[in-house]
């Protein structure tokens, strides 16, 4: 290449074209993770009186329940939403791939909920399953299931389930798009030499599709528990965490503890450590991928 | 290379698979047809909602009541300067990085990739002190530059550039064109499928983003959708025409949007493979 005469001046003539992006990127990227750590270490309220306490609140962390609860709560939407999620996508992506006519209203159908925003499908679900006049309920009394109406929002499993319910309307669409990439790759011939071979569709299924989809099942589960780690919004906005405390997620906590209990230090000391717990996850799910395409 | 199925199996595959289809759509025209409906509406059993007669009256009522306008355009101007500014310098640094061979070039690479990786929802709380520090709260900025700052479409861009013939650039030296013009001129009309579906992933994430503007904001005029839709949002109301009429007002571009360049996004979906 012509460029590479000297390496020092070139140097110059690339930073008026790296520089924008580098100066966003340092103060509206980095930086927060720098300042978020340093502001673990200090007592911080909005009005920025602050002193220096160390680890301490790491230690009243460790020691906080409410801190344990929340960080449980979203551990079990992890757990719950990750194979829920990924096995529906993974459904819907064999629906989007069979013999059959109107393949994109069925895709369409699939993603749509994907594309509207959080506050939209919250507020949907809130009325679908609303006591009284909620969709859910009252399609439960015509067809003379119940007599009273369900009060789902007011107990604990019946709260999760809303909210995994509506998680998985609104995001398994974008699973199914991996999925259906993934399945769309498998070479057509895989499949006639099973048949020739005399195999079942289920043996077909089981021996070629299963193995063919491992490795983008793992990028996916990984991509799931990066998102189902950040939980809040549609908690926030369906249950508001309740009842009670029950479904509230740990994103949650430390928004409550930063802006409403004005103690941004401690928030900040949550946020580092899901930050380095989100990083390592995240350099697992690189070093997978990387291990996937050394074997292709 | 498949055997015939019998009719009956086929008739419970259609069913089975549009049936799904169907309760995925369903919450999505009961949104529709509640807003269709006058407030004060009494229903009785499931089929109310979706009989006529059917009326815009929320819709009016809605466009006098709330600053919905105001937070579309608040929406509309944040989600398209994010973009912009995403094609932009994300462009501007891939070009560098793909085709000048300058000193610390690998590892300024290595760091923005790094940055991939970075979940910014664990990062709001040091966010906030920044943007307060530098007087953004409450302006579009603060709703902007951190959606910039995110590397993705630096990284995808690099990897299309890569892939612009060499033998371009040098007659392009020959005939006297700066880097300038060969990046505008040469490397962007190149690569208009992968900004299209940076471009359009970038509007769809920031248009619907609700965890940081929920912070940065609090004055109601600069509310963008996210954040002034569940103002009307109320568990307890029974009669929410009003609300649905919002949701409805609030997804409607995006629906659109989503129709028109359906194919770029999911082949976007495809080849960026990151979520929220």
């Amino acid at each position: 290449m012509e460029f590479n005469s000297n390496k020092k001046k070139n140097f110059i003539k690339a930073l008026p074209f790296i520089l924008p992006f580098m100066i966003v990127y340092l103060v509206f990227l980095v930086f927060p993770i720098i300042r978020g750590f340093w502001m673990s270490l200090h007592r911080w309220t909005i009005v920025r009186k602050m002193h220096f306490v160390g680890f301490s609140n790491y230690i009243e962390m460790f020691q906080d329940s409410s801190f344990w609860s929340s960080f449980g709560n979203t551990m079990i939407f992890v757990l719950v939403s990750t194979p829920t999620i990924v096995l529906a996508g993974l459904v819907l992506a064999l629906i989007c791939n069979q013999k059959i006519r109107g393949k994109l209203f069925l895709k369409i159908s699939f993603f749509l909920p994907y594309v509207l925003s959080v506050a939209v499908i919250s507020s949907i679900m809130v009325y679908l399953f609303q006591t009284n006049n909620g969709f859910i309920n009252m399609f439960l009394e015509d067809i003379g299931v119940i007599s009273n109406g369900i009060q789902w929002l007011s107990r604990d499993l019946l709260a999760w389930f809303v909210v995994v319910f509506a998680t998985l309307w609104w995001t398994v669409g974008f699973n199914m798009i991996l999925y259906l990439a993934a399945l769309q790759d498998i070479p057509e011939s895989y499949y006639e030499a099973a048949s020739v071979d005399g195999a079942t569709p289920l043996e077909q299924f089981l021996y070629i599709t299963l193995p063919q989809l491992k490795p983008i099942t793992w990028v996916i589960v990984l991509l799931q528990i990066i998102f189902s780690y950040k939980v809040f919004a549609q908690i926030w906005l369906i249950t508001g965490g309740g009842p009670g405390t029950a479904t509230r997620p740990i994103i949650q906590y430390i928004y409550e503890t930063s802006f409403r209990q004005n103690s941004l230090g401690y928030g900040a000391t949550m946020s580092f450590t899901i930050f380095v717990i989100l990083i390592i996850i995240s350099v697992a799910q690189i070093v997978i991928r990387r291990k996937r395409s050394d074997v292709q | 290379m498949k055997k015939e199925i019998s009719p009956t199996k086929k008739a419970l595959k259609y069913m089975v698979s549009y049936g799904i289809a169907v309760c995925f759509l369903l919450p999505i025209i009961w949104m529709l047809f509640v807003s269709l409906k006058s407030e004060g509406f009494r229903v009785s059993r499931i089929i109310d909602w979706f009989t006529p007669p059917y009326s815009l009256a929320n819709y009016f009522s809605v466009i006098q009541r709330a600053p919905i306008f105001r937070w579309m355009l608040n929406s509309f101007i944040v989600a398209s300067s994010a973009t912009l500014l995403v094609i932009f310098l994300s462009s501007l640094a891939a070009f560098a990085f793909s085709v000048i061979d300058f000193k610390f070039k690998n590892v300024l690479f290595v760091f923005a990739m790094a940055g991939l990786m970075v979940p910014t929802e664990a990062n709001v709380v040091a966010l906030f002190d920044i943007v307060g520090n530098l007087g953004l709260i409450n302006t579009y900025p603060a709703l902007v530059l951190p959606r910039v700052a995110i590397p993705l479409g630096v990284i995808i861009l690099k990897e299309f550039f890569d892939a612009v013939p060499r033998d371009l650039i040098d007659s392009a030296r020959i005939d006297g064109c700066g880097l300038f013009r060969i990046y505008w001129n040469i490397f962007m009309p190149l690569s208009k499928a992968a900004i299209a579906a940076i471009a359009i992933f970038t509007f769809i994430q920031t248009w619907n983003e609700f965890l940081w503007p929920f912070i940065a904001v609090m004055e109601q005029s600069m509310f963008t959708l996210p954040l002034g839709v569940p103002t009307f949002t109320d568990a307890y109301t029974p009669d929410y025409t009003i609300p649905m009429t919002v949701n409805m007002l609030a997804s409607l571009p995006a629906i659109v949007i989503f129709l028109f360049f359906q194919k770029q996004i999911i082949k976007g979906i495809k080849f960026t493979g990151i979520k929220g």
